[in-house]
């Protein structure tokens, strides 16, 4: 948690990071982030967490998937990260240079590293969940939806493909507020 | 590795033109130790449009992935993916423990045949994986199995083409399996061919294990990459390779070039260059240079120099003939007469399907002499001329296809690499 004199609120941190504050929330959901412990406009952060969302970028250029990016992170502590960033970026492959000139854009997160369960061969049962501040279209593959994915509990999450009409997301905010005090419920 | 480099005449016309014929032998050297091998770095990319799902093609894909996949170390990295209209990265460039492979079966497991095939996007996605982890010391193939043609997205065969030449340029090289009666042979080839790998017809799905493994087991035991044969020629002369690999002049047209991409452990090659000699003056001699490098610019062996004396026409009619390269000259050209008869074939021109092969036979017995191998060369392509000229089957017209594509690559009847016997 970050100490009260080099505390900034979630305003602050994405001024300094320069990203959007659900940028934030989903880098905290995956595990890119720590946590600030409190939630809502209490919630400090400081400025390791500012470096990581820098450290996070810079990965997310080089094209990294986020599990090896989560994977870095996690291996690397505040002085670690701080190397990371001060070290010359690597140089793109050739191929994957020219690969970025003929592909528009890289898949979303949701194409990429499919869960079992999206990977259902139906039509309509797509996991595309996608990744705040990533393109939400590429040209060669058109009609892509776009799903939310929402922690429930460790190892419990609910996929909602958006968008949703105002009543659907009514009752989805109740699925969630109902499945997460289960889930304290049976905290043990 | 050795290198063998003969002609089949030793005097060209001084009066007029000629054409003579250069066989190069190559053998690749034994790989070392399998703990010694450089890592690779593969994609597979797996059709599942609708089509997939007969003659269970999908489910044995996947099982000939896991078998593929079992094949490597955790020094390797793999990624999985699979389209149709979509594109689905199931595993991403990761290095290959038995966790990460479980877990990439395992997604794989849920995947079943869908919709239309945008190969080329799924295709690119595969070597998008591989480039991201791309190194100097790793071989980075991407496998693509398809039992269909492109009919989502890029499907502009020209353009298709071009993205595998330009990837193998940056070390992601390209091997196709394609599976029945029904997917774009011609792509496929071309894809192989430029893209630096290999081209598999897979007649019956329950095959599809067998050619994925022994591709994948062919990256494993890569010992030369970006292999080229480059021939200094006599000036004036023009080069061509009667072996179906990309070939190109350098050196102000000084220098023939042959790419005969990556080479694995005791694989032999034999390349034919057919050679056109301006007329010269009687008594000089004339020469070619071959030599071998790879793709860093390491040379291998030393250089062949081959020389031709100019001479007189009648002396020119009564000199000896190397009969061995006469059989690899008569070999290769059989096989491209069969390519083009397919052709025809297929367009249902049966009067030049027919004609070519016996165009071919006659060409090969003007200068078999008693020559039991050669003869037999000639009379085989007769004994086809009846299948040519009637319709065939689709599959009749891949099998002749690939057979000639696999023989003009030096390759087995498969597709597998030919070795040199221990």
């Amino acid at each position: 948690m970050a100490s009260p004199e080099s505390a900034f609120d979630l305003a602050q941190l994405c001024e300094l990071a320069d990203v959007t504050p659900r940028t934030v929330r989903y880098y905290i959901q995956q595990g890119l982030l720590p946590s600030p412990g409190t939630r809502g406009p209490m919630a400090r952060y400081d400025q390791s967490h500012v470096d990581r969302i820098r450290l996070i970028k810079r990965l997310q250029r080089e094209h990294l998937p986020l599990a090896e990016i989560r994977q870095q992170l996690e291996a690397l502590d505040g002085a670690g990260v701080q190397r990371a960033l001060d070290a010359p970026p690597k140089p793109q492959s050739a191929a994957l240079a020219y690969l970025r000139s003929v592909l528009p854009l890289p898949l979303p997160e949701a194409t990429r590293a499919i869960t079992a369960r999206s990977a259902e061969p139906t039509r309509g049962a797509h996991g595309d969940q996608q990744a705040p501040g990533s393109a939400a279209h590429t040209p060669i593959i058109p009609h892509r939806s776009q799903w939310d994915r929402i922690p429930l509990a460790p190892d419990v999450e609910l996929h909602i493909r958006r968008p949703l009409s105002r009543e659907q997301n009514r009752l989805v905010d109740r699925l969630i507020e109902a499945a997460r005090q289960i889930f304290q419920e049976i905290k043990p | 590795m050795s290198l063998t480099v003969r002609t089949d005449r030793a005097l060209v016309r001084a009066a007029t033109r000629s054409t003579r014929y250069l066989w190069i032998e190559l053998v690749a050297p034994e790989a070392p130790r399998r703990q010694d091998r450089a890592p690779v770095n593969v994609a597979l990319v797996l059709d599942r449009s609708g089509s997939m799902a007969g003659a269970r093609k999908f489910p044995l894909a996947r099982q000939a992935a896991e078998h593929a996949l079992k094949l490597l170390h955790s020094d390797d990295r793999f990624s999985l993916v699979v389209y149709d209209d979509r594109i689905d990265i199931l595993a991403e460039s990761q290095p290959a423990t038995p966790d990460a492979i479980h877990a990439a079966l395992s997604a794989l497991e849920l995947i079943g045949p869908r919709e239309a095939t945008d190969l080329c996007a799924g295709w690119l996605r595969g070597c998008e994986q591989i480039a991201r982890y791309l190194d100097d010391r790793a071989i980075g193939r991407c496998l693509l199995l398809t039992d269909g043609l492109a009919n989502r997205g890029t499907t502009d065969h020209a353009t298709i083409v071009q993205h595998g030449a330009e990837l193998r340029a940056r070390g992601v090289a390209t091997s196709t399996f394609g599976v029945g009666a029904d997917f774009d042979e011609a792509l496929l080839r071309d894809m192989a061919v430029e893209g630096g790998g290999n081209n598999y017809f897979i007649e019956q799905p329950e095959q599809i294990t067998d050619f994925l493994t022994s591709e994948l087991g062919e990256a494993l035991e890569t010992v030369m990459r970006g292999v080229q044969v480059s021939i200094a020629l006599p000036h004036g002369a023009r080069a061509m390779c009667l072996n179906r690999y990309r070939s190109r002049y350098v050196e102000n047209d000084r220098v023939f070039q042959v790419e005969l991409g990556d080479l694995v452990s005791s694989q032999v090659l034999s390349i034919v260059a057919g050679i056109e000699f301006d007329s010269g003056e009687a008594g000089l001699d004339t020469m070619a240079t071959v030599s071998v490098h790879t793709s860093d610019g390491a040379a291998f062996g030393s250089e062949h120099n081959i020389r031709w004396h100019y001479d007189t026409h009648a002396a020119n009619e009564t000199q000896p003939r190397d009969l061995e390269v006469d059989i690899q000259v008569a070999t290769l050209y059989a096989a491209r007469a069969r390519a083009e008869a397919t052709e025809h074939n297929r367009r249902g021109d049966y009067e030049s399907a027919r004609s070519i092969l016996q165009r071919t036979a006659a060409k090969i017995r003007s200068y078999a002499g008693n020559d039991p191998r050669l003869l037999a060369i000639a009379t085989s392509l007769e004994g086809d001329v009846p299948e040519f000229a009637m319709a065939m089957s689709v599959l009749s017209h891949k099998r002749h296809f690939h057979e000639a594509l696999h023989l003009t690559r030096s390759r087995g009847p498969g597709g597998a690499a030919v070795r040199r016997e221990k």
